[in-house]
Parts: C-alpha cells; structure tokens; sequence
C-alpha cells in the first residue's frame, strides 16, 4: 500500500529530513512511527501526502510512483488518504456536521449522499448527539473525534495520524486509539507517529523508529523503545 | 461555489470597493480616450467625403479681379466641380447656419463686410493635391484668404492628440494600480480563509475548485468596475451631445459626434479589459498565495 525506496528529504539544503529511508506497508497494517522530535516522523507522513517532494528516492502509494503524479491528480490522490492532527485543524465557525459534510461538499459529492453519510459517521465516532456543536463547545477528544470523522467519511484506503494525542489525557487517548483500532480493522491501512510510550506499548503494533532522519528499527509487534 | 463568491465580497467591502473603484475611474479614462480617437477619426472622414476648400474674397472685388479668379478655376484641371456663393448667399448662410438665435450678433454684421467665397472640390482629393491648388489662388489679387477643411481638422486632431494621450496614459497606470488591487483583495480573501482552503487540499478537493471562487471573486471586480467606466464614457458622450445640440458650436465639431453603436462598442471593449484585468489579478494572486 505504502513504499519508499531509499527516500531523501533535505530542508532547504541543510536540515536532513530523512536519509535513504526504506520501508514497505502492506494493506490493512497499523504502523506507529517513533521517535524524537525532529527525527522525520512527519516529514514521513507529508511525503505520503505530496505536501513535500522528496529530493532522492521514489515513493508509490496504493502502487502508483506519486513523483510522476500530474498536478491536477494529486487531489485525486488525497481523496484516498485521510489525515489527522495534533491540532485536529477543525473550522471554528462550523459546526460538527458541517466540518464533516465541508470534507464531502469541496470534492463534489451530491447533497443526498452528504445527508446520509455525515450522520452515519458521526454515529461511528460517537457524536451523533453533538451534531450541532462547536468545536470549542466540544473537549479535545471530541474535536479529535470530529477531524477523524472528517478524515475517514471518504472511505480512504490510508489514515495518515501525526501525533493524534498529543493534546489529550490518558484515558481520552485510549478512546482514540480503540477508534482507530476499529478504523484499522475495516481494512484501512493506518500511519501514526507519536510520542506515547504507553499506547505503542500496550498496542504491539509494527514499529518503525526515525533516528535523525533514518529509519534504525522496524520492528513487527513493537514496543517504544 | 457562487454562494462562496458572494460572501467573500461581502467580508472584504472595503478593498473590494477600492478595487472596483479604481478599475472603474481607469477604464472610464480608457474609454474617453477612445471616444476622442473616435470622433476625431469621423470628423476625419466626413470631412474626407466632401473634402473642399474656399477662396474667400475681399468684400469690394473689383469685377475685373473677380473674372481672373474665375477664369483660373474654370480653366484649372486639377478642378472637379466650384460654386460660387455670392454675398447676399453668404449673408443669409451666415445668419441662418451659425447664429440663428442670436440676432444680436447677426446685426453687427451687415452684408457689405461679408466676403463672397468660391466652394471648390478638386478632381483629386489628396490632402497634398489640394495643397497644390489651393495654395495657387493665395496670391491672386483680391482673393482675401483659402481656408481648407483639413486645416481646422488637423488643427482639432493635434490638439484632441495631446489630450487623448494623457488620458490613455493615467488610464493605463490607473488600470495597473486597479489590477495590483484586484491582486490583494484576493490575496486578504486567500488569508481569510487559509483554514478553509488548507483542509480542502487535505481532502483532495480539486484545483479548480479551490481556484475558482477567487477567479470569480476577481472577475466580478473587474466587471463591476467594467460597468461603471461604461455607463460614465455612455454618459460623457451624452453630455458632448448635449452640449453640441444646445449651444452655438462651431459647425466643425458636429462631425466629432460619435454614434451609440460605436459607443457600445467601446463599452463592450471596456468590460473585456475589465474581465481581463480581473481574472489575471486574481490569478497571478492565486497562483502566489494558493500554492495548488
């Protein structure tokens, strides 16, 4: 699903994002990718993304070498690719459904469809009843909540998470993680980087760990450290 | 997408007023300009059509001096056709044509002082070849003066020559400044909504329709600004007509009116530089600030 040969990424001619990273994600895989700040975790995620182009190597999401991707397809490629944040990027003057249905309209899905969709997601993520909130009437777990109900209403093949807990407490992270857990058994290949020993511990998931922009560990059935 | 439009205008009023403003003002400039070049190129060619000079004659000609006069027209072949206007003609012409509502001026004027004038159309109707034969009479004795028509024209042309550069050029830097609006109004709409837009690439929604809500929002700056400058060059040439209608113009600048069509079709002109402008604004803007 994921693939990277050898992937270089260079900040302005400098600051070495990533060196020579390789890794292949198989379909339906949750990976965590560890380590410090500034060791290229989300480096990693905006490559998959294209929000940055490597400077060496070749990337291929669900196949295709993205780097030969013609501008006007790279949209077509996000549709199957949700992502999350740390600061969830919710828009404050909308309300929960309408964030979520913003996702569907601005790629030209037809109104009854966003009818029926939005609600069965919130459903999914457990805010069928803050349909009509704010985000900053919600906690943070909820607004979480939200952004990765806005991420997952396409269907993508891909979840892409930097750090979704990063801003929230134990027990409201656990919350989290067993929605992305679900998300991940439907068939959807998830990429997490984060700090939280405790969740990568308990989880056993695949580890792959950056080190100053190398990967030093890949590991299935992981731990943190 | 029309509905995004519409409340990006509505958030941003005041630069976009400013923008549609100075699009306005400077297609207005823009359009007087070409109305100028317009009236000047019909008065041109009415004049060409019936292209003539006139010997004017000393009032008291001696009958003698009068007779060589005619034999040189009659007997000149570079001469298509004359008329003579005597001075009772002249008189009449003169009270009737020019100042028919002001008898005040016409009864200064008695008939004695009017010059008596021969109306010529020469067989050739360059302004070189008219030259040639209107300077020849300038001599004889007891012709008082020869007056051509592309005298006064090229006179008015020199002059509305200045006059339409100048305007053409503040119209121009004025439509430069309106264009660099444009740019940042759309620039402050992109800012506004960097959250929007930086979700909608994240959800894969397509460049054109991130891009176009601020091509339109552009477009129907220049537009609106188009309108303005239209209606203001429509309503400056229904004050020129106006004005030759009501007062005691000289007769020359009736042939600088320029028709409705023409102006339509100047108006039209202005809302294409006014799209034009916009669009690019917005685009140059866009694909600055957009990043898609």
């Amino acid at each position: 699903m994921i693939k990277l040969e050898s992937v270089t990424k260079v900040y302005k001619g400098e600051v070495l994002a990533l060196h020579q990273a390789s890794c292949d994600i198989q379909k339906g895989e949750f990976v965590f990718l560890v380590g410090q700040s500034g060791s290229g975790k989300s480096t990693f995620l905006r490559l998959l993304n294209k929000e940055e182009e490597p400077d060496n190597g070749k990337i291929f999401v669900a196949g295709k070498d993205i780097a030969r991707l013609r501008r006007w397809r790279v949209p077509q490629m996000r549709r199957q690719i949700g992502s999350i944040f740390q600061d969830f990027k919710l828009l404050p003057n909308k309300t929960v459904s309408q964030n979520v249905a913003f996702a569907l309209e601005v790629i030209g899905r037809p109104r009854h469809v966003i009818k029926t969709q939005v609600p069965a997601i919130l459903d999914l993520v457990g805010l069928q009843t803050k349909m009509n909130r704010f985000p900053h009437e919600l906690s943070g777990g909820e607004q979480q909540r939200v952004s990765i109900a806005r991420a997952f209403v396409n269907r993508p093949l891909i979840l892409l998470a930097d750090e979704p807990t990063g801003n929230l407490d134990p027990a409201t992270s656990v919350g989290i993680m067993r929605l992305l857990e679900r998300i991940n058994e439907i068939g959807t290949t998830v990429v997490m980087a984060t700090h939280d020993r405790g969740i990568v511990d308990t989880m056993r998931r695949r580890v792959i760990e950056l080190n100053n922009g190398e990967i030093v560990r890949d590991q299935a059935r992981g731990v943190y450290e | 997408m029309a509905r995004e439009t519409l409340r990006n205008l509505r958030r941003n009023l005041t630069l976009t007023l400013a923008s549609i403003l100075t699009v306005a003002v400077s297609l207005s400039l823009l359009g007087i300009a070409l109305l100028l070049q317009r009236g000047v190129s019909n008065a041109t060619d009415r004049w060409q059509d019936g292209v003539e000079f006139i010997v004017f004659l000393e009032p008291d000609i001696t009958d003698s001096q009068l007779g060589l006069v005619q034999e040189e027209i009659e007997r000149s072949a570079a001469i298509e056709s004359y008329r003579f206007v005597n001075q009772e003609e002249s008189y009449r012409e003169f009270n009737e044509d020019f100042f028919p509502e002001n008898p005040e001026i016409t009864q200064l004027v008695t008939k004695e002082i009017i010059p008596p004038s021969y109306r010529i159309i020469p067989k050739q109707l360059s302004a070189a070849a008219i030259e040639i034969v209107a300077s020849g009479f300038e001599t004889k004795p007891g012709v008082k003066k020869v007056v051509r028509a592309t005298d006064e024209i090229q006179k008015i042309e020199k002059a509305t020559d200045v006059i339409r550069w100048i305007v053409l050029g503040a119209g121009v830097i004025l439509l430069g400044t309106g264009l660099l609006l444009i740019l940042n109004t759309i620039r402050m709409a992109i800012f506004a909504r960097r959250r929007e837009i930086e979700v909608m690439k994240l959800v894969g929604a397509s460049n054109s329709f991130i891009l176009v809500p601020f091509m339109l929002e552009g477009t129907f700056q220049g537009l609106v600004g188009a309108a303005l400058g239209t209606a203001s060059v429509y309503g400056a040439n229904r004050a020129f007509e106006e004005w030759l209608a009501s007062e005691n113009v000289l007769n020359i600048l009736q042939s600088f009116a320029v028709g409705s069509g023409e102006v339509w079709g100047i108006g039209g002109l202005l809302f294409l530089v006014g799209a034009l402008v916009g669009s690019v604004g917005s685009a140059i803007a866009a694909y600055r600030f957009l990043d898609v």
